[in-house]
This record gives structure tokens, sequence and C-alpha cells, in this order.
């Protein structure tokens, strides 16, 4: 275990410039995960870790090893970097047995024998797959196959490990199983790993800090789970982690009125920057709740009961939005139905400048 | 990220590049000097010496080439019989394979085993085969036919354009065939069957949905049809040699013949071999125009039930002319080589008295036809090893390595497949007759091993890239993280992975080089016959029933190689 430090690191595929300056420093023993869309740069990112990519200005340093250096010239081949990656295509080597590919990063070491056979089928018995060490590839399901990937990464000690989404194809329940599997092995081996997701449900499960990364490969926020969803840095981590009202605030004569489609006052407080209006209010579905005295008023579109909460959509004016309402509420205070008229209060506010060219989500 | 997918290698080339020796690089210029050695020169050879003589720009000769009579008249019969096999060969293709593809005709999988026999099958024993029943003045069943119906001439004559188109057609069909029955059964039934849910007729679906989606393949047989007919020596030597119909290959042939193999006639032949290239490019320049197709994604890799169209009525009649033509162009030509192959002379009637075994002792007991049986194993083998290894070569440096000018380097390899054989070996000849470095390998086994690479590379080569594009970047560099060097991650997983495509790729060099004439009988020697030379030379002699022999020899080793082949290639399925 070691930590992991990412220093001005700056990436280009020709004139497309995927990171620039990017640092990121990853705690030793934890397990972070690194979120964004599709195309933010975290793949690139654990590319130039594993060595399989060169960026052009920066260092990477694992512990106290220089992996790469851009000014000195360093750069570890792949092979002597002692990390272990999870590719989310799996890369298991189809012409290879499970019990083959698990033992094959102890071949490269030149182990003994006995000892590459017992630790392979260890790290097999970690994901439970011991039964099929004798299988191929192809005779496996995708589940199955991440699971070897899984196994292969973990039978030698890395410093570091890397997994690129890693349970995409398992089934839910699986996942789960996986993602508990994961934190056990990170305990007991006390391993530093770096997860990359865009999946913010299984991160908010598995991590101890979060690193956001936004479309243009910058970083927007790191911490752990509760600061990111309690106190979001800005807009795009507020919208990115989880699902999310915007209503236009604006300034219409002498009070506050939301635009939706038509003007409806708006009277609670507000912070002094809004006060002028040209601000988005953001929040969240599960921070509306029903008020039959508020004087906010919307019209229930529809219902949808998913378990454990239901599940609204009201318009308010022209503006629909997302209402999430607790069974404990619904209990307490009972359901709205289809077509009522409910009086609603926003609560846990978040005031965000309105962005340019009118896309409010 | 599949988007970066495309520049994996290369980055991993980049990260490589500053410390160790460049093993990529090292790869890369391989494949470049090994390519110039075996396609490039030859090439410029021919070019140079129909333009330049002595080092000077001489351009009467081939002026004059051009402009002969003999040789516009070669040129035209070249274009016609292409054209015409082309249109005829892929009617044919595309007509069959719907009817085994898609219909419910009886006996499917025999028929269809049985069809691709004529493309196995070589095409000149094929028209051996022809001659010997349909030749304009001896053919057996000509004579048969004249003594049946009292007729005063022969009714039939093979020895004609029609008849060279008509032994192609039976021969090449087979291409446009196993393109489009593939296609077939990997199209989705699903878009025929939103057709029919939409209201269109069978009738309708057939034109309209059916044919368009299999439209890339039938360009890709057509294709295949239209260039090997224009470079083809074979049937048109041995149908037309004798009636004075040349095509543009068997007339660079005559030309060098006749000139007793001196400089000028193959200067001359060099002249010649530019127009036939020229009018191959023609072709397939136009050949693009004419039936561009974009490609669709709809054609997928797995095996699908297609719904099978009753042919109801149609069916019988359907199937017995299916049967038929299977008897006409396999089963009749195969039948009349061994017969007479066992004649005692050739011209007696086939009755059982005349019946010997003569002509095979005559021919093994002859010590020229063990000598170019061992010559072809000789030379297939070692083409089809060398090539496996190059062509795997070319398509890791094209498709993983991405160095620059692999465009350059993926044109070259590609070249000679649209280079006829016979123009292939004219440079050849100018190239390694001791005009450069003094290397002369005029008469020996080695000049046709090295146009064998010539013209076989492309074929490893493409079998060896889409193997190769089928293993994800991903799996090399997880070998890498997991502590493999660049070498042993190619020693590892890429070769092993792509070792099935290429032991195919071998055995695609290995079969045709075996039944070879088109190159060889330009390139061989006293010594150094072929397989395919030796029959063609003893018929060329009049020994008729001896070729006859040797050609009923080969073919039968050509059905047993396949069918070890085809065994082997099943087993490895699962790898």
């Amino acid at each position: 275990m070691a930590n992991v430090k990412f220093d001005n690191i700056t990436f280009r595929y020709g004139t497309n410039t995927v990171l620039e300056n990017f640092s990121l420093e990853v705690e030793s023993g934890k397990i972070v995960c690194l979120v964004g869309p599709s195309g933010c740069g975290k793949t690139t990112l654990v590319r130039a870790l594993l060595g399989l990519n060169k960026p052009e200005t920066g260092t990477i340093t694992v512990g106290e090893r220089v992996l790469f250096d851009a000014k000195k010239r360093v750069n570890v081949p792949a092979e002597k970097r002692n990390i272990g990656i999870v590719f989310q295509d799996y890369a298991v080597w189809p012409h290879m047995t499970v019990l083959e590919n698990v033992s094959y990063p102890l071949k490269k070491q030149r182990r003994p024998k006995d000892e590459i056979h017992q630790r392979a089928m260890h790290a097999l018995d970690q994901v439970h797959m011991t039964e099929y060490a004798n299988h191929l590839p192809n005779q496996l399901s995708g589940g199955q196959q991440q699971r070897v990937a899984i196994a292969r990464a973990l039978v030698v000690d890395s410093d570091v490990l890397v997994m690129d989404e890693p349970i995409t194809n398992l089934d839910a329940k699986l996942r789960e199983e996986m993602l508990l599997e994961i934190r056990m092995i990170q305990k007991r081996l006390n391993a530093t790993i770096l997860y990359i997701t865009h999946d913010q449900q299984s991160a908010l499960q598995l991590c101890d800090k979060m690193a956001i990364m936004q479309q243009d490969g910058t970083l927007c926020q790191y911490g752990t789970d509760e600061e990111i969803i309690l106190h979001p840095a800005n807009r795009f981590t507020f919208e990115f982690i989880g699902v999310s009202n915007f209503l236009p605030l604006e300034k219409d004569g002498k009070g506050l009125v939301l635009n939706c489609g038509e003007k409806i006052p708006y009277t609670d407080a507000v912070p002094k920057e809004a006060e002028n209006g040209g601000y988005d209010i953001g929040v969240r579905p599960n921070d509306i709740v029903f008020d039959a005295q508020s004087p906010l008023k919307a019209k229930v579109d529809s219902r949808v009961f998913l378990g454990s909460e239901y599940n609204y959509f009201l318009s308010l004016g022209k503006k629909q939005i997302r209402v999430q309402q607790s069974m404990l509420d619904a209990r307490t205070k009972g359901v709205a139905n289809e077509g009522e008229t409910v009086g609603i209060r926003l609560l846990n506010t978040r005031f965000y400048p309105t962005q340019k060219g009118g896309a409010t989500a | 990220m599949k988007r970066y997918n495309s520049g994996v290698s290369a980055e991993l080339a980049a990260v490589d590049g500053r410390k160790h020796l460049n093993m990529d690089k090292m790869m890369t210029a391989i494949c470049f000097v090994l390519l110039l050695i075996i396609v490039v020169i030859p090439i410029v050879m021919i070019i140079y010496h129909a333009f330049f003589n002595e080092g000077k720009l001489e351009i009467e000769m081939f002026v004059q080439q051009v402009t002969e009579k003999k040789n516009l008249e070669a040129m035209w019969n070249t274009l016609k019989i292409a054209v015409f096999a082309t249109i005829l060969g892929t009617i044919m293709g595309v007509f069959y394979a719907w009817l085994l593809g898609r219909s419910d005709i009886p006996a499917k999988g025999l028929m269809r085993a049985l069809f691709n026999i004529p493309y196995m099958f070589p095409p000149f024993l094929g028209a051996m085969a022809w001659d010997m029943m349909f030749n304009g003045r001896s053919g057996y069943i000509n004579k048969w036919l004249v003594q049946l119906f009292g007729l005063s001439s022969m009714p039939i004559n093979i020895n004609s354009v029609w008849g060279i188109v008509f032994v192609e057609v039976s021969y090449y069909f087979p291409f446009v065939f196993m393109q489009v029955v593939s296609a077939l059964e990997r199209m989705d039934p699903t878009l025929e069957e939103s057709a029919r849910i939409a209201g269109a007729k069978q009738r309708q679906v057939i034109w309209k949905i059916t044919l368009p989606l299999v439209k890339p393949a039938i360009s890709a047989g057509a294709l295949l049809i239209l260039t090997t007919s224009l470079a083809h020596f074979g049937v048109p030597s041995i149908l037309g040699y004798a009636k004075g119909i040349y095509t543009l290959p068997t007339r660079i042939y005559a030309v060098i013949y006749n000139s007793g193999g001196s400089f000028d006639g193959i200067r001359q032949g060099a002249a010649l071999s530019v127009m036939l290239v020229i009018v191959v490019a023609a072709a397939l320049i136009l050949q693009n125009r004419i039936l561009s197709s974009g490609n669709y994604d709809i054609i997928k890799g797995k095996s699908m039930r297609p719904t099978l169209i009753k042919l109801r009525g149609a069916k019988i009649p359907l199937f017995l002319l299916a049967i038929l033509t299977l008897v006409l162009i396999v089963i009749v030509p195969l039948v009349m080589i061994v017969l007479i192959s066992f004649l005692k002379a050739y011209g007696l009637p086939l009755e059982f008295k005349n019946f010997t075994f003569a002509q095979y002792q005559k021919v093994f007991s002859a010590n020229g036809t063990i000598a170019s049986i061992r010559n072809s194993l000789f030379v297939s083998i070692t083409a089809g090893i060398i090539c496996m290894f190059l062509g795997t070569l070319v398509a890791y440096v094209v498709q993983k390595i991405k160095p620059k000018g692999k465009g350059a380097l993926e044109v070259i390899s590609m070249l000679p497949y649209a280079i006829p054989g016979t123009v292939l070996s004219i440079g050849v000849i100018l190239a390694w007759s001791g005009r450069i470095a003094g290397i002369n390998l005029y008469n020996t086994i080695w000049i046709i091993l090295v146009a064998y690479l010539a013209r076989y590379l492309s074929f490893s080569m493409k079998t060896s890239s889409a193997a190769l594009l089928q293993v994800h970047s991903s799996l090399e560099e997880a070998a890498r993280v997991c502590g493999a060097s660049h070498t042993e991650g190619l020693a590892d997983i890429t070769l092993p992975l792509i070792r099935p495509a290429m032991v195919s790729g071998f055995f695609l060099i290995f079969l045709p080089a075996m039944r070879e004439v088109t190159t060889s009988i330009l390139l061989y020697g006293p010594y150094t016959r072929t397989l395919g030379v030796q029959i063609y030379s003893l018929r060329d002699a009049g020994m008729i029933p001896q070729a006859a022999a040797l050609a009923t020899v080969a073919i039968g080793i050509i059905i047993i190689l396949n069918t070890i082949v085809t065994k082997i290639t099943k087993d490895r399925k699962g790898v």
C-alpha cells in the first residue's frame, strides 16, 4: 500500500486536450472513486498511472517511488510499476484457463510453482471462483469473467489497485455482493484502490473518498461522500451526483419570482447575492415536501411507487419537477393523488448563477 | 473510451520508445524492406523495362506493342471474357446462393459442399476435360453427337471465346456463391419479416430488402471474378491457344515463349504486362463506380435462423436444375479426365478394351513427375510458411503499431492481389536474373518461390489482419501491467490468440499454390517444373492420356488435402 500522487499532469491526443495540469493525491489505504461523465479523462488518467500512455507534463508517484516525471525523463515501463488493474472489458485472456490467467502475474515474477498455485487458488477463493479454476473464459458469464479479472489483479501484492468500472456487467445483486467483497478485500490487504466509475450509486457504496471530474477534465471536488452529497462544490457536482430540480429565480418588480413558464412568487429567504434574481434554485427531489399551508402550489401529474418511496412528477407552473416522498412521510401525512393540487415547500435549497444559453435542467 | 483504442498501441510504442531498443520500429523496418524486395522491385522493373532500354527512354517498343493488331485483339478478348464471365458468374452465384440459403430446397448440406468443389478444382484441369469433350475437331462428345444424329460438322466448339466464358463461369461462380450464402446466413431475419408485416409481397421482399442487403457481398464476389478472369491464364491457354484465340496473359506467354526467353521477348512481355495492369486497374475503377455500395451493419456476425421460402411447385424442378448444374460442372469433367487417363492412346473410342493402367505407370516412371510433385510441395509449403509469418508481421505493424506510412505498407502488400500472376512472373524474371546485385535465380526453384511469396502474401495478411482486429489491445496491455515485457506480451497473448488464423492463412496459400500454373509456367526451368506445369507440358506435348493420369493424381491430392484442412479447421473451433 502506498499513496498515489498525480502532479500537474497534462495529456493531449493531437490537439485535443484531455487533461491540463491535473493534480490529485490519493491517500494510502483508501478506496477512492474517480467519478465523472464518460469522456472526461478518467481512463486517460489511470492509463498514465499504469504506464500505458505518456503525459506531456507532470509527475506520478506511488509512495516514495517516482513512476513518471516528464522533466527528469523518468518513465517506468508498465510491467515494472507493480499496479494491479481490472479493465472495464475484463481483458481475461481467452486462450488460458481461469487458473492460468490468475497465475500469469506470478509466473512473470518467476515465483516457485507451489507458491504460484497456492496464491492463485487463494485469489480465486477471494472472488468465489475456485470451482471454475480449470474453465476457459468463454465458458464463463460476463460477471464471472470480471471476477477472474479481479482475482488476477489481487494475486500479486500491488502497491495500488486500479479498477476501471469493474462491476458494470454484473446483475444488481452480484454487484452489491462484489462491492462488499472489494471493500472487505481492501480492509484485509489495506490496499489503496483507485476505482473509476460513472455510476455514482456504486461510488457512494464503496468509497472512502470521491474525486469528481468534470467533462473538461478538471477536478471539481475531492472529499468524503458526505461532503460531496451535502456540500457539493458547484452546480456540476450537485447535478452529477443524484437527481436534481432547477428552478430559475428572477426579479419581477418588487419581489422574486420563479420563472416556470408563468411567474410564481417566491417568498422564502434567499442569500444576499441572489436577491436580484439571475440564479437557479437547485433542490433535490427528497428535499421537496408537501405542505398544505405553503403558498407554492403544484399539480400532481403522476405518482409511482418504488418500494421504499413514492416518486412524483408535479407541474409547477409549466415546469415539471420531481419529488420523492419517503414511506414514513407517506404513512404519516398520506399520499398525494394524480390530478390533485398540493402545496409544496423547498428545503435545503442551493443557489447557482443561471448558466448562459439558458440551459436549465 | 472506445475512441482512444485505435491509438493505444502506438501510445505504448511511444512509451517504450526511448529506453529500449525499439522492437516496434524494427518490425516496421523489416516489413518495409521485405515488401520492397518481394513486391516493389519486380513491379518497378516491369515499368522500367517497358519504357527504358539500356538506361535510355524508348517508347517506340511500347507503342508498337500496344498498337499491334494481335495484342489489341487479345485485349479485346480479355475484356469480353472477363465481363461476360463476371456477369454470368454473378447471376449464377446469387441464384444458387439464394436457392441454398433461403429456400426449402432438399439436401442443402450436401449441395452446399458440392457447390464448393468447383472452387478447389483447378480451372485449367476443367478446361482440359471440356476440351476432351467438345474440341471443335476431336471432342469425344462432339464425335458421338455427329454419329448419333448424322451431322455434317461438330455441333459444339469449346475452342472459342464463348467456350472460355462457359468454363470460367462454371469455376468462378463459387466466388459470388460463397460470399452471398454467408451474408444471407448472417442477415437478421427480422429485417425481412418486418417487410412482410409492413405489407410487402414475397417477391418485393427479395428485390427491395434481401438483395440490397447482400449487395456488398455480391459486389465483393463479382470483383473477385472480374480480377481473376482478367488475369487468368489456364483456361484461355488450353482452349484458345491452338485456335489462335489469345487473351493478354496467354499473349504475354506466347510472346516470351516464341522469343525463346530472349531479353527482347521479355521486354515485349513487360510492355504487354503494363497494358494488362492498366486494363485490370480500369476494370477495378469502373466496377467501383458501378457497384459502389455502403457497408451495412445490419448483417451481424452471429448466425441466425432465417425464414425459409417455400418453393411449392417449383421445388422439384429447381432441385433437378441444381443437381444438373452440379453434374455438368463437377462430375462430368472429373469422369472425363479419369476415363481418358485409362486410354491406351488419345482418340481411341472410350471402350473397355482400350483401357489400361499403362499411362499411370509411364507417368510415374518418368522422373520428371515425382520431381514436379516434390517441387510443388516444397514451394507451396515454404511459401505458405514464409507468407504466414510475414503476412502476420505486416498485419501486426499495420493494425497495432500504426507507424507513419502504414497506408503505403497496406497498399504494397495488397498490390500483388490485383496484379496478374503472369505480370508478376515477368517482374520476377526481370528482377532476379542477374540484373540486381548479380543475383541470378533464373531456372532455379527459388525464383518460383519469390514469385509465390509476392502473389500470396496478401492472403495471409488478410486473415491475420482480421484476427488481430478481434484481439482487443487491452489484452496485451493487461499482460504488460501483470509484469510481461513487450516481447513477452506478444509471445504469451497476441500470438497464441491469432495462431488459428495464421494456420488457416497457411492453408489458404498452400492449397492454391499446389495447383498453380500461371506464374510457374513462365518461371520453370528444366529441373524445376511444378505439378501444374508438368500436366500442362505433358498435354502440350500431345501426351493427353498421361496428362489426364497426372491430373487425376493431382485432383486426388487436392481432395485429400482439402479434407484434412477442413478437419483441422473444424477441430479448432473452440480456440
